[in-house]
């Protein structure tokens, strides 16, 4: 009988089942599906994971040591992504990955189904921070911090957390993911920490400081006239800003 | 800077003015070196460059891009701030430039700045002028995001190479193609002016690389390289002498990139064209940017593209499907046995399906789905490649056919693809003539009659 694990959708708890799955079926079959969200199907035993740390040092180890750095970035950010499938593809990689001559090269191996699927999720969440370094707007609130709010798809926050926080090491700054509720924060000088289901202050977060309606409006005015009127392309424009950025950023909120 | 008898203006007037001036530099890329912070500044760069906002048009909005001031002594004919023209002139100070830029680069607005100038007074004084600035958003404020600085012609040699320490990347507009072209739009200008900064950068970037490898921490000058700009379409020039031009720039001056600009008329102006009434050059600039692309990723040379009898680029079709139609005989392509420099000749693959496609091949022979799936455009490729020895559809090697078939892009599928290789004939429809064509064909020879 197959054997479906059931974990949360976290790092954590996917690592965990990945861990277990290998531990017990790596020579058979075996799902991975998520809390919540299961369909319940026939000739399947359904089996809850129990989620540590111990087991996603064990298996990042494995990872790293048999499947080489380059999958374990391919599949960090593959686990990161919105896809239901995504746990088991990673599966599938593993042991289409012991079938090779050279494991290290698995990520090459885009001829077999599920080394692409990771490759196309790694591919889908390192595009989609990408976007975020590009596109995120801070704005400075009373007591001089940075904020920012987006709402990605996928979970980017780690992802561009080493980015911001060396471009900003002497700022504090904070970014607030709306779809997963974490909230990434950076003291200056500090690292970055990670808060999980706590939605900050709104009403403290909308106090602007007072230079900030400036700077917007310094930067309105300049994304305006930098634009030549006799290329206009508001197709081009909107291929490479997608609409969804938008409502984030100054320059095409308001007036 | 203070003799001018202007009242003061706001810095939002003078952003607006000193960013309108400067928007017809197209150079706005970030790209080219690999900084990380240091821990006490502010900022950092990246090897790919990181776009911060799409602007109405559609260019990428990277850099703080603005003149330091918009008085110019020269009377270029094309430039909306040669002095003969009637403008409101305005000037920055070293510390708005460094404001801005440090307030926009917090927000994350901008990548770094862009900082080109009018020539006021003498090309000395200007360029001493963005040195200043430059010092101290480097030195004061600490700033390590990224810098572009147009290096002006004329300057003293060794203001260009200080300045070139504090910028990541230097630019001298080489303007026109032709120097004859330059005489005439340009008189102030000349191109021994403007090829000498350039050699300076070059020469300084080699020894600077010998310098730093020797010792690793000392100052780099301009670690991303040098790029330079011309304008399309102003001067009667072809497509040919105008990559012939950007090929040697990339071969004798070892430039990063050349970027070409649609001429949008701004002056009225007997020596120049006429405003279009389709608007600026666009499609043909578009063109030489991917002509530009196959010189310098693909290992195309520009006497490949073109020559004397054709010296433009086709309009309907990329100069890549033009090479492969008129080179058939090297086609088709075996993907599973081709290297990586002949992949890159074929239409519907690019650099990184090709180096893809040469990996994944190790590890098993590879089919057209696969190809899909690793970002081939097959929609394109398929008329010049071969999987395990099969094409992918029943498809000619004959130019008219696969040159028909790539223009009609709404059609998914080449005709006959699904093994029906007939087809009912019918009065009213043509294969390869529009209906009107086809009427006009059909009135034309009447009238022959």
């Amino acid at each position: 009988m197959k054997r479906i694990y059931v974990c949360h959708d976290t790092l954590t708890g996917i690592y965990s089942a990945l861990h277990d799955a290998w531990v017990e079926s790596r020579n058979g079959d075996a799902g991975i599906r998520f809390r919540g969200r299961i369909q319940q199907q026939l000739f399947c035993d359904y089996h809850i994971v129990e989620e540590n740390e111990e087991k996603v040092i064990k298996i990042e180890r494995l990872i790293k040591r048999h499947l080489g750095y380059n999958a374990y970035w391919a599949v960090y950010h593959a686990l990161l992504s919105d896809e239901e499938q995504k746990a088991e593809a990673v599966f599938h990689t593993m042991q289409e990955a012991r079938r090779i001559a050279d494991s290290q090269k698995i990520m090459d191996h885009l001829g077999n189904e599920s080394v692409a699927m990771v490759f196309e999720l790694s591919r889908r969440v390192s595009n989609e921070s990408h976007m975020y370094k590009e596109f995120i707007r801070f704005r400075e609130i009373q007591n001089g911090v940075l904020v920012s709010e987006i709402s990605p798809r996928t979970q980017v926050l780690t992802c561009i957390a080493d980015h911001f926080a060396d471009r900003f090491p002497l700022e504090n700054w904070m970014i607030i993911d709306r779809t997963h509720h974490v909230t990434l924060l950076h003291k200056a000088k500090g690292p970055c920490r990670l808060l999980w289901d706590a939605d900050p202050d709104s009403e403290a977060l909308s106090k602007l400081s007072d230079e900030e309606e400036k700077y917007e409006n310094l930067w309105k005015g300049f994304f305006d006239s930098v634009s030549i009127r006799e290329r206009e392309n508001p197709k081009l424009q909107q291929s490479h800003l997608p609409l969804r950025y938008r409502d984030m950023m100054p320059e095409f909120t308001g007036d | 800077m203070y003799d001018r008898i202007q009242t003061e203006m706001s810095i939002y007037d003078k952003l607006n003015i000193l960013s309108d001036a400067a928007k017809y530099d197209v150079a706005c890329t970030s790209s080219g070196v690999d900084r990380k912070g240091d821990g006490s500044g502010m900022g950092n760069c990246s090897k790919a460059g990181i776009c911060h906002s799409f602007s109405a048009d559609g260019r990428c909005i990277s850099l703080l891009k603005i003149l330091f001031t918009n008085e110019c002594i020269f009377d270029c004919k094309y430039c909306v701030n040669r002095s003969s023209n009637d403008v409101v002139r305005t000037s920055f100070t070293p510390e708005e430039v460094c404001t801005l830029t440090m307030e926009f680069y917090r927000r994350n607005y901008i990548e770094g700045l862009f900082l080109s100038s009018g020539v006021v007074k003498n090309p000395d004084y200007t360029m001493e002028l963005l040195y200043a600035t430059l010092y101290r958003l480097r030195n004061i404020c600490n700033f390590r995001g990224y810098i572009h600085v147009k290096a002006i012609p004329g300057a003293d040699q060794r203001l260009i190479r200080m300045t070139g320490y504090l910028a990541d990347r230097m630019s001298v507009n080489i303007e026109l193609p032709t120097a004859e072209s330059l005489r005439q739009l340009a008189p102030h200008k000349t191109r021994k002016n403007i090829l000498a900064p350039m050699r300076l950068v070059q020469e300084q970037r080699k020894e600077n690389r010998y310098e730093v490898s020797v010792r690793k921490d000392g100052p780099r000058f301009v670690p991303a390289g040098q790029s330079t700009q011309m304008i399309i379409g102003a001067t009667p020039e072809t497509d040919f002498q105008i990559l012939n031009v950007a090929e040697s720039l990339y071969d004798r001056f070892e430039l990063k990139r050349v970027f070409y600009s649609a001429f949008v008329p701004v002056n009225e102006e007997i020596a120049l064209p006429a405003v279009r009434r389709d608007g600026p050059p666009l499609l043909r600039e578009h063109r030489l940017y991917q002509a530009d692309w196959l010189l310098r990723f693909y290992h195309f040379r520009a006497s490949e593209l073109l020559d004397e009898k054709n010296p433009n680029f086709n309009v309907f079709l990329d100069p890549k499907c033009c090479w492969a139609l008129k080179h058939l005989e090297q086609f088709p392509v075996e993907v599973n046995r081709a290297d990586y420099r002949m992949l890159l000749r074929v239409p519907g693959i690019g650099c990184k399906s090709a180096s893809r496609i040469v990996k994944a091949r190790r590890m098993g022979a590879l089919d057209f789905q696969d190809l899909k799936r690793m970002g081939v455009v097959l929609k394109r490729a398929l008329y010049f490649i071969t999987c395990q020895g099969k094409m992918m559809f029943c498809t000619k090697l004959d130019e008219d056919y696969i040159t028909r078939n790539l223009l009609n892009t709404k059609e998914r599928l080449p005709e006959g693809a699904d093994g029906m290789t007939y087809r009912q004939l019918s009065l009213f429809d043509d294969m390869s003539f529009g209906v009107k064509d086809a009427f006009e064909t059909v009135s034309g020879k009447k009238a022959g009659i």
